[in-house]
């Protein structure tokens, strides 16, 4: 089995992640077997270990944990396994307090997966010990929009969810992954259109929908709106090989040549809400 | 004649505090044709969010409820809060007025030039 080791990020900002993950799965094959070496990272972060996380459940990849630093940190999340569950989720809560789990996402039982989803929202809200008015509806909001979409449109039965609080840094990170048919085979097979995965990533963020009711497609954008906009967050997402990064004043269309996501990430990362937050503008 | 008391459905306690998916309008559906009353009342007193996704699927089933002409029902919305109403008016006035969609385009790079 062919051993990829995990590059430490140049630095902690998402682009960094970002080129890490790149760097992680740039030459691969769809499908192939991997044993996933940790043993280089001195820290990580959502966007890299949720993906990598994915790909381990949904293949017969391994990890290697030998000699690595944050070999306690990735316990105390479930990596790569997660959690699927309410009452796993609360073991592993109280286990190791500090921690939201990664939490894998079932489309087979509804009501457990919007349990699970809930508990989620509300932990990542609870980590954030914040009073400030409004803020729980700014969390909530992109969290949701973005696991729905999976179930609506990747045609994958699993979705992954998982977010830390940096206390020192102030600021959230949350990643959520899927590795279904990706944003152009949507278009591609829902409505006949042909577009490069980054024209793809482009008519997401334009509001259109595959689904023919016009009353569809503000999902994603009006969460990157709330992220970029209201919480002057950084908001990236990946399909295929193509990548979006944005803040509040710019959008970046990246190409990653050799490389292929089957399905699509979203992360973002906001520092803690200080401001109270009125979702009404974002929703309207 | 005596008005008949409507059937109530606790969402929260149904399917979680935080409601998200659209799918969900399925579960919700089965119980509310399964009442025996023609009024029902889906009681939120405990849901903390209901995302823009959901809001836009239950207020379209409740209208489909309402159209149907056998086993008709009457939906209300009880116990409301504040952001709850917000998410409901909000995708009510945009079924209305669809609000302009955005134009994008972003700057485009290679991954090479980062």
């Amino acid at each position: 089995m062919e051993k990829i080791i995990i590059p430490q990020p140049k630095n902690s900002t998402l682009l960094g992640q970002l080129v890490s993950l790149y760097n992680t799965f740039k030459g691969t094959k769809a499908e192939q077997n991997f044993e996933f070496d940790l043993s280089s990272l001195k820290w990580t972060c959502p966007l890299l270990v949720l993906p990598i996380s994915a790909y381990v459940n949904s293949s017969n990849s391994k990890i290697s944990l030998e000699n690595c630093d944050i070999k306690d940190y990735l316990g105390a999340i479930n990596f790569p396994q997660g959690v699927d569950n309410v009452p796993e989720i609360q073991k592993v809560i109280q286990s190791s307090k500090s921690y939201i789990p990664i939490s894998v996402l079932k489309r087979k039982d509804k009501i457990e997966r919007e349990r699970l989803e809930s508990m989620f929202a509300s932990l990542v809200y609870q980590s954030l010990d914040t009073q400030v008015s409004g803020i729980k509806n700014a969390l909530y909001y992109p969290i949701t929009e973005l696991v729905t979409n999976i179930f609506e449109h990747s045609k994958q039965d699993t979705g992954y969810i998982f977010g830390q609080f940096y206390p020192n840094k102030n600021y959230l990170d949350i990643c959520i992954v899927d590795q279904g048919r990706g944003l152009k085979a949507t278009y591609k097979e829902d409505k006949g259109l042909d577009f490069s995965d980054g024209n793809a990533i482009t008519e997401v963020l334009k509001g259109h929908s595959t689904k023919p009711n016009k009353e569809r497609g503000y999902g994603v954008w009006t969460s990157k709106k709330v992220v970029c906009e209201g919480l002057n967050g950084h908001f990236v997402l990946i399909s295929g090989s193509a990548a979006l990064v944005s803040s509040k004043s710019s959008d970046k269309l990246i190409a990653l040549p050799d490389f292929n996501w089957h399905g699509v990430i979203v992360a973002y990362r906001i520092p803690k809400p200080a401001r109270p937050f009125d979702i009404t503008p974002y929703v309207e | 004649m005596t008005k008949e008391n409507p059937t109530i459905i606790d969402v929260a306690k149904k399917i979680a505090p935080v409601i998200s998916s659209r799918d969900i309008t399925d579960i919700l559906r089965s119980a509310i044709s399964k009442a025996k009353t023609k009024s029902v009342n889906l009681d939120f007193s405990d849901v903390e969010f209901i995302s823009r996704s959901a809001s836009h699927a239950l207020l379209t089933m409740k209208e489909d409820l309402h159209r149907k002409f056998s086993n008709k029902k009457e939906i209300i919305f009880i116990n409301t809060g504040e952001n709850i109403q917000t998410m409901f008016r909000a995708i009510a006035a945009n079924r209305a007025v669809p609000r302009p969609k955005p134009t994008f385009k972003p700057e485009r790079i290679n991954i090479g030039s980062l």
